[in-house]
């Protein structure tokens, strides 16, 4: 799959070639700090300076540098694909080579990076589960009524949650073997065939 | 017991005493699992005669096990799992990232409240690895209560 880089995009980059070499790297190297921490204008700045360029192409640059590598990324495209993909720039095959390589080493990382903006609902992050018996309450004496106890613990967008919830034994086992047949699940033919055909 | 026709020659006033007198008296005997001859005792105090004593028992005796059920089921008690339901998916793509390929389960805990009985229901996303450590944990404390109930 091809990516299209669009004519503004085009013009971001093409400040590159004439960055030089080792330019590249720098450039390369703030487009990630980018993705990991946000834009940082003073680095632009600095970068700007000591290659002599004036810091809005640097900015753009860097900019349009970040957004090549996490569309492809994201896409997950072939090396095939990302070198097609920036002939269309016109750059040398050194600088082309460049490119490829910072895509490479990085991919894997970006995706992690992307990963974490997707939608999410609370998910697990542990159980304790304490075993009570009540024997007594206001309205009646003398009980031996057992019950389990839980503190569910959950992640919501980095809060920790967590909830106090009970059951009793009955529903406990109940529980146990409706979660153990959803485990089952994923082993079952059909979702490994799914999973085998789908990559 | 207001509308009752064998009762209608009584006083209303005195019928309520009654009813209330009677009630707090099983409501009582209920809840302190009292025994027949408790109960009797009791009542023999309040100069009630040996037939009524009788079938007052008789009645007691007949409702005394429901009526401790529904004694037992009153109070507070935190959320109270009564089923769950579960979702398995193969997470192929997103608008942020494509060719994710990963299952994922949804599992949804249906909960009630002693109070208003309803509650929305718990739920999260987990991966596998998660609901067998969830799963785990869970016969941990089955085990736990199979352990207690034998010794």
């Amino acid at each position: 799959m091809l990516l299209v880089l669009s004519a503004e995009h085009r013009a971001h980059l093409g400040c590159l070639p004439r960055a030089g070499g080792a330019a590249v790297g720098e450039l390369g190297r703030l487009a990630l700090e980018q993705l990991r921490r946000g834009a940082a204008p003073r680095a632009c700045e600095a970068a700007a300076r000591k290659l002599n360029i004036d810091v809005d192409t640097i900015q753009h640059g860097v900019e349009g540098l970040a957004y090549l590598l996490t569309e492809s990324s994201k896409l997950m495209i072939s090396e095939i694909d990302f070198q097609d993909s920036i002939h269309v720039l016109g750059f040398s095959d050194e600088l082309n080579k460049s490119l490829l390589q910072l895509y490479l080493d990085n991919r894997k990382e970006i995706r992690s990076i992307l990963g974490e903006l997707a939608p999410r609902l609370p998910s697990y992050h542990s159980l304790e589960w304490r075993l009570d018996v009540q024997l007594a309450s206001r309205s009646l004496r003398q009980q031996i009524k057992p019950a389990v106890t839980m503190k569910l613990h959950l992640n919501q967008n980095e809060d920790q949650t967590a909830q106090v919830l009970q059951t009793d034994p009955a529903t406990l086992l109940h529980l146990i073997q409706q979660l153990e047949q959803a485990l089952g699940e994923m082993k079952t033919n059909h979702c490994r065939r799914i999973v085998r055909n789908m990559k | 017991i207001l509308d009752d026709p064998d009762l209608k020659d009584i006083d209303p006033t005195v019928l309520k005493h009654c009813h209330a007198a009677a009630a707090t008296c099983i409501l009582e005997a209920g809840k302190h699992k009292a025994d027949i001859s408790a109960i009797s005792t009791c009542l023999e105090d309040c100069k009630l005669d040996k037939e009524r004593i009788e079938q007052f028992c008789t009645e007691y005796q007949k409702n005394k096990d429901a009526l401790e059920i529904l004694l037992g089921s009153i109070g507070r008690s935190p959320l109270h799992i009564t089923d769950v339901s579960w979702r398995l998916e193969y997470q192929i793509k997103n608008n942020q990232l494509h060719k994710t390929y990963q299952p994922s389960y949804l599992v949804t805990l249906n909960v009630e409240n002693s109070d208003s009985g309803s509650h929305p229901d718990v739920s999260f996303s987990c991966t596998m690895e998660q609901l067998q450590d969830l799963v785990g944990k869970l016969k941990d404390a089955a085990k736990s209560l199979d352990r207690a109930t034998q010794m």
